[in-house]
Formats: C-alpha cells, sequence, structure tokens
C-alpha cells in the first residue's frame, strides 16, 4: 500500500517556536485508505499535529507529506471535521455543504446535486433547508461530515468530531461513520480521548503522552467490522491502552 | 514589531495628537475655529486659575459621585427585590417600563421644576441615569441565576433571606457589577449635560461658558478634560469589580 | 390560570391606583399642579398637543418627526462610517492596537460636551445636531464593529481554510455574516446613544423636535406639556428599538436562538 500521509521529525514549540514543547519529534507513517486514530488526554499535543497535517498550523521542524507533496497550508483534498461542527450558523444544512463544493470550483448546479447526494448519505435527507440551530448536535455532525466529503478529499482529519456529543447518539454516530466511510473510501486521521471509541473506529490506534508529546503505544486492530464492545481482543486492548494512559502523570 | 506592539497604544496616541496639532497650526490657523491641542491646554492654563479649575473638577465629581450612589444602591436594592420577590416585581413593573425608556436627559426639565437649578436638581437626573440600567441588569442577573444552584443550596438546608443574601445575590453580582458600569458612563453623560444645560460651575459649565466668551480653545481643554475624568473613573470602577466579583467570575 | 391572572391584574391596579391617589392629591390642593399636574390634565394635554401643537401649531407628531429625521440622519451616516472602518481596524491587530486608546477615550467623552465645537463649525442649525448625534452613534459603532471581527468564531475561519476559501471569499463569506450579528445590535445601542444625544441637543437653542418641546414648556410653566412629552419621547424610542430588535430578529434568526439557548 502506498503511503497517504508521511510525518517526519515533526516538532512543535509554541510561542515563536522557541517555547515549552508541544509536540516532539514525531514520525508516521499512514497507508492509503487507513483509518488511524490518535488517542490522549487533553494536551497530549494529538489536535496540534492534526492541525499541522491539515495545514492550519506550521511545525517547527520536521516535515509532513500528504500524497509525496509536502503540506504548505490548508484545503487541497484535506477535510476536517472539528469538535462543534464549526458549521457556518447562517447558512442552511444544504449551503453550508455547497460552500465547500464552490470553494473547489465545482459549478453551482452540480454543488447542489453533491450537497443533495452527500446528505442522502449522511442519512439527512429532508433536512436540506434547515439551519445549524435547528438541527441536534448528532444531526450537525452529520452535515459536517457531509461538507469535509464535499471537498473530495483524499484524506479526512477529525478532531475529536463526537466529543459533544452523548453517549448513545456517539455511538450512532461512530457506526455512522463507518458505514460512510465504507462507502466512500478515504484515508481518516481520527483523534479523540474515548479509547472505545478508536478501538470500535481504527485499524491503527496511536496512544500519546504529552510534554512532549509523542507516541507511547502502537496497536493495530485487524477485527473485521462492526465490532462488538464484548470482543475479548478489544477488551484485553482497552485494558492496556487504560493502564499506559493511566501511568501517565 | 515586538517594540511596536508594545507601544502601539501610545504611538497611536502620539500620532493623533500629532496629526491635529498639525492639521491645526498649518491647515485652518484659526484656534478661534479649530485649535491646536497644545494652544488648548496652554490657552487654558494662562486663563484659569488652578484652583477654579480644580474647583470645576471637584463639583462635577461631587455630582456624579453623589447621582451615582443614589442611583446604584436604590437601583441594586429595588432590582434584587423585584427579581426575587413576586409582588415587588408585579408592582414595579408597570412603573419602570413606562420610565425606563425615556432618555435620562428628558428628565431635566422636569426636575428643574421639582427641585430647582440648584445640586438636588442634577443629582436626580444623574440619580435616574444610573438606577434604571442597575435595575435593569440586576433584575435580569436575579433571573438568569441557574436553577440548580438555589436548588442546591436549598438541599443545605439553606432558605429564606439567608438563601437570597448568601446565594442569589452573590451568583446575580456580575450582571449587577455590568450594570453598575453602564449606570456610571450613563450618568456622566447626563452629568454633562445637565451642566452645560443649566449649571454654574462644573466641567460641562466651563466648556459651555468658554463658547460663549469665545474661548474655544479652553472649550477643547475641558472636553479632554471630561474624557480623562470619566476615563479614569471608570477604570477605577472595572478595577474595583475585578478585585471583588473578578475574584471568581471572569468579565 | 389565577398566577396568569394576577399577572396583568396586579400590574395594572397598581398603576390605576397610583393615578388615582395622583388625582385625588392634586383635587384635594396637597400637590402644587404647576409641579404635579393630575392625570387628567395630562390626558387633555395629550389630545391638545396631538391636534393643536405647542408651539402654536407645531404638534407633536412633526416635532417627534423633527426628532426622528435628524437621529437618522446622524445615525446612518455614523454607521455608514463607522462599519467599514471598524471592519477594517478589527481585522488588523497593530490597527486595532493603536486605535484602542484613541476610541476608549473618545467613547469617554460625554458626546453633548462638544455642543460648542458643534457650534462654531456647523452653526446652531441641523448640522450641529447632526454632528453630535453621529458622533454619539459613530464611536459605538466603530467599537461593536472592531469587536464583531474580533469575536469571530475563529474556527469557523479555520473550518473555511480547509475548504480552499482564498482571504477575500473568507472574509465576504465567512467574517461578514458571523459579524452580522454583532454590527446590528451594535446600531442598536448607537440609535439608543442617538436618542439620548437628541434631547439634550435640542434643549438649546430651537424650539422644534421633542427636546425643545419639553424645555419650551418648562420656561411657560406648563408642566403638564413637558410630561407628556417625556412619555411620548419614551414611547417613540420604545417603539423604534422594538422594530429594529424585529428587523433583527429576521435577519440573523441563527442568533436569536443562540441567545435563546445560552438563557
Amino acid at each position: 500500500m502506498a503511503a497517504a500521509i508521511e510525518i517526519g521529525g515533526l516538532a512543535k514549540n509554541f510561542v515563536n517556536d522557541a517555547g515549552p514543547p508541544v509536540l516532539g519529534a514525531v514520525d508516521l507513517t499512514i497507508a492509503e485508505n487507513e483509518f488511524v486514530v490518535l488517542l490522549g488526554r487533553s494536551g497530549c499535543g494529538k489536535t496540534t499535529l492534526l492541525n499541522i497535517v491539515a495545514g492550519l498550523e506550521q511545525p517547527s521542524a520536521g516535515i509532513v507529506r500528504v500524497d509525496g507533496a509536502p503540506v504548505t497550508g490548508p484545503g487541497a483534498g484535506k477535510g476536517m471535521v472539528f469538535q462543534q461542527g464549526a458549521l457556518f450558523p447562517w447558512l442552511t444544512a444544504r449551503r453550508n455543504i455547497e460552500f465547500a463544493a464552490v470553494n473547489r470550483g465545482v459549478a453551482s448546479e452540480a454543488a447542489g446535486k453533491l450537497a443533495d447526494e452527500l446528505l442522502a448519505l449522511v442519512g439527512l435527507a429532508g433536512s436540506e433547508h434547515k439551519f445549524p440551530f435547528e438541527l441536534s448536535g448528532g444531526m450537525q455532525q452529520r452535515v459536517a461530515i457531509a461538507r469535509a466529503l464535499a471537498l473530495d478529499p483524499k484524506i479526512l482529519l477529525m478532531d475529536e468530531p463526537f466529543g459533544a456529543l452523548d453517549e448513545i447518539t456517539r455511538n450512532e454516530m461512530q457506526d455512522e461513520l463507518l458505514r460512510v466511510w465504507a462507502q466512500r473510501r478515504k484515508t481518516v486521521v481520527f483523534v479523540t480521548h474515548s479509547i472505545w471509541e478508536g478501538l470500535i473506529l481504527a485499524d491503527r490506534v496511536l496512544v500519546m503522552a504529552p510534554r512532549p508529546g509523542r507516541f507511547v503505544l502502537e496497536r493495530r486492530i485487524d477485527l473485521p467490522r462492526p465490532r462488538r464492545r464484548s470482543d475479548p481482543t478489544l477488551v484485553a486492548l482497552y485494558d492496556e491502552i487504560w493502564t499506559c494512559l493511566r501511568g501517565e502523570p | 514589531m515586538k517594540f511596536a506592539e508594545r507601544f502601539a497604544g501610545l504611538i497611536g496616541v502620539v500620532l493623533f495628537l500629532g496629526l491635529w496639532e498639525i492639521a491645526a497650526r498649518f491647515g485652518w490657523r484659526n484656534p478661534a475655529i479649530m485649535p491646536a491641542p497644545s494652544q488648548a491646554v496652554w490657552m487654558a492654563l494662562a486663563t484659569i486659575p488652578p484652583l477654579t479649575l480644580i474647583e470645576h473638577v471637584a463639583i462635577s465629581l461631587w455630582r456624579i459621585l453623589a447621582g451615582f450612589a443614589l442611583g446604584a444602591s436604590a437601583g441594586v436594592a429595588l432590582g434584587i427585590a423585584a427579581g426575587w420577590y413576586r409582588p415587588v416585581a408585579l408592582i414595579s413593573r408597570p412603573f419602570v417600563e413606562i420610565l425606563r425608556p425615556i432618555p435620562p436627559l428628558a428628565w431635566i426639565p422636569i426636575a428643574i421644576v421639582w427641585f430647582g437649578l440648584g445640586e438636588p436638581s442634577k443629582i436626580f437626573v444623574i440619580f435616574l441615569g444610573t438606577f434604571f440600567p442597575v435595575f435593569t441588569s440586576a433584575t435580569r442577573g436575579m433571573a438568569s441565576i441557574h436553577p440548580s444552584i438555589l436548588r442546591a443550596a436549598r438541599t443545605m438546608d439553606v432558605d429564606g433571606v439567608r438563601l437570597l443574601a448568601k446565594v442569589a445575590v452573590p451568583a446575580a453580582m456580575p450582571d449587577i457589577a455590568t450594570g453598575l458600569r453602564i449606570g456610571f458612563g450613563l450618568g456622566f453623560g447626563v452629568l454633562v449635560a445637565a451642566e452645560l444645560i443649566a449649571a454654574g460651575r462644573g466641567m460641562g459649565h466651563l466648556v459651555m461658558e468658554a463658547r460663549q466668551l469665545g474661548q474655544l480653545g479652553i472649550s477643547v481643554f475641558g472636553i479632554f478634560l471630561i474624557g480623562l475624568v470619566n476615563l479614569v473613573a471608570d477604570q477605577q470602577l472595572a478595577a474595583a469589580i475585578r478585585r471583588t466579583v473578578g475574584r471568581w467570575h471572569r468579565f | 390560570m389565577r398566577s396568569r391572572l394576577a399577572e396583568w391584574l396586579v400590574p395594572i391596579g397598581a398603576l390605576a391606583l397610583f393615578l388615582a391617589l395622583w388625582e385625588f392629591a392634586a383635587a384635594a390642593g396637597w400637590l402644587r399642579p404647576i409641579q404635579f399636574p393630575p392625570p387628567s390634565k395630562l390626558a387633555r394635554t395629550a389630545v391638545t398637543l396631538a391636534f393643536d401643537g405647542f408651539p402654536e401649531g407645531i404638534t407633536l407628531w412633526v416635532h417627534a418627526g423633527i426628532t426622528i429625521q435628524r437621529i437618522l440622519a446622524g445615525h446612518i451616516l455614523a454607521v455608514a462610517l463607522a462599519v467599514p472602518l471598524g471592519l477594517l481596524t478589527g481585522s488588523r491587530p497593530l490597527l486595532d492596537q493603536m486605535t484602542a486608546p484613541i476610541v476608549a477615550f473618545c467613547r469617554s467623552v460625554a458626546t453633548l460636551s462638544l455642543l460648542p465645537l458643534a457650534i462654531v463649525w456647523f452653526g446652531t442649525g441641523e448640522g450641529a445636531k447632526i454632528f453630535l448625534i453621529g458622533y454619539g452613534c459613530f464611536w459605538v459603532m466603530f467599537s461593536s464593529s472592531i469587536a464583531a471581527v474580533k469575536l469571530v468564531d475563529p474556527v469557523l475561519i479555520r473550518a473555511a481554510r480547509t475548504m480552499d476559501a482564498d482571504e477575500k471569499t473568507i472574509f465576504r463569506q465567512v467574517i461578514l455574516p458571523a459579524s452580522l450579528p454583532r454590527l446590528l445590535s451594535g446600531a442598536r445601542v448607537a440609535l439608543g446613544v442617538g436618542f439620548m444625544v437628541i434631547v439634550g441637543a435640542e434643549m438649546i437653542g430651537t424650539i422644534r423636535g421633542l427636546g425643545s418641546l419639553i424645555m419650551e414648556a418648562r420656561t411657560f410653566y406648563r408642566t403638564d406639556i413637558t410630561m407628556v412629552g417625556m412619555l411620548c419621547i419614551g414611547a417613540f424610542g420604545l417603539c423604534v428599538m422594538f422594530a429594529l430588535a424585529r428587523i433583527e430578529a429576521w435577519l440573523v434568526p441563527w442568533q436569536a436562538k443562540q441567545e435563546a439557548q445560552q438563557q
């Protein structure tokens, strides 16, 4: 498999690249269509890592390549879903998605069709003309996912996208994401602080520790999806990851 | 860049005053229409004895402090009462709803009718200017207390007046503090207006009298003085709020 | 049901009782009519003002129309200047830092203290009044516009960046709509300031406008007219504010909902 994302010697210090290290020298290679979950406490640098891959923040040292080309800025085939959805509150669900499509040069008519198609994909057909405030938290995140997909990205970066949802909705959204992912294969980098979320979703889980942010545990999960939480392999993995996380100060 | 960021405010002020100075001296060249800042200050200091100047400021400060103290305490007390006791809210509502939309300056004529041209009429108008915003924020603060805070207190057997004094009022304090600042700002504007329209002393009077004497520089100086006194007073109030309510609430 | 009824009955009853006591006290001679003309007199005065006017021939509606014209002229001028300048200043941190103390100072200057300058520059006519209203509105609107840009949720801008939006698109399609709610509420606050300033400005050297109506009436010992005029100013102000709030809710429906959720 070809490498979709290559991260080499990536480091980030806050305050003019000379402050305390947020991210140590980090190396990571992610294969095409792989689902990678970054797991760790708040402040371990996982969101910073994701933002650097997205091109929203500049690294202090090191390099990120997406499809072999160094990342110079945001956009260009990198879709992102934020924790609070970050939908534009003044646009309807459909127009939010069209915004993404139009910006990458899709004609407005085609953008409308694409939006309808994606809304149907995430199970929101019929809610096209609702504003974000008229949608529940779970539905807002569905729109956010559809909006990221409208960029037709090679990679999908997700920053705790279900972190603000209640557990029932959250579990539903995980199933939804896997269903969508099965239809639209993408390379996914997914940041979370829920161990179970990582285990249910990932091909590979990377556990991070803070100061400086680094990987302390890496586990590949080759179980078929959908996965059951009672699966003994997952239960054992949960214990292992929890022990690793708890050991951190 | 670092330097520029640090002193940006100062540079801005110097630039502003400098441009004004140049424009007035070389553009208009007529201090009777557009005095330069330096001309204004020099003219005022040369014409008005320092003691008189201090007296103008002092009388204005006394008026605003008296009016603000009265208006703020009445606004806080009534606002809390209306936010806590339903009958108070219901009885005060029609009067507040009718009187609140009237701009405080519109009270100046009636204040003169009721209290004459002396100090009480000015203090009364400042009182009104302060009272309504403080009252409004106090009732809003009381209404927006999170119910779970009151419920939590009740589970700890706190009730009645104790619940009001120890839980509800502190919970409403951030809103009340904001209201105090708004009330002070409004009260200050009212003070100057009242002094312009009907007063023999005070900073507002200084500004108006100078115009009648054709000394626009002194008017400009008076305007500087008004802005400065208001700014300093407001910052003192803000600092006092930060030291008290600010310890547990981020504004 | 009972409490719903009390919600209406108690306030109306309190007001009625107050007016009745006032009327009675005036009739009994306990209140001087020059200081507290009875409510019945106020009602008659209101009718006279609406149809005959004061001073002779200038009805309440003419006064109100002139006042509203002045406010609108100053307000629209101020908004037209302040919004673009504020948006520019808010999006340039250095410019914002440089102007911050000047803005704070100019806001602290009580608007009416500029009256002498206004008269020298614009004469005693409409120009001076519009200038004063404009000054009061401008600084409120300017600082609201700066705040509106600075308080745009950065995650929205970052989201737009991940969608390949260029700076122009971000400004026009993200920053502008995202700051619209604060711009509108700033415009509403500015209008309130305009109302406050005009009443003071009209008390000096004019006989038309609501502010001059109540001041003129005082010099003729017509306290009844002063009182009615004050109530009218309040009522007009309330109507304008109410209309603006409705326009706001219509223009930015998402904001109204957000505020409701926060409460």
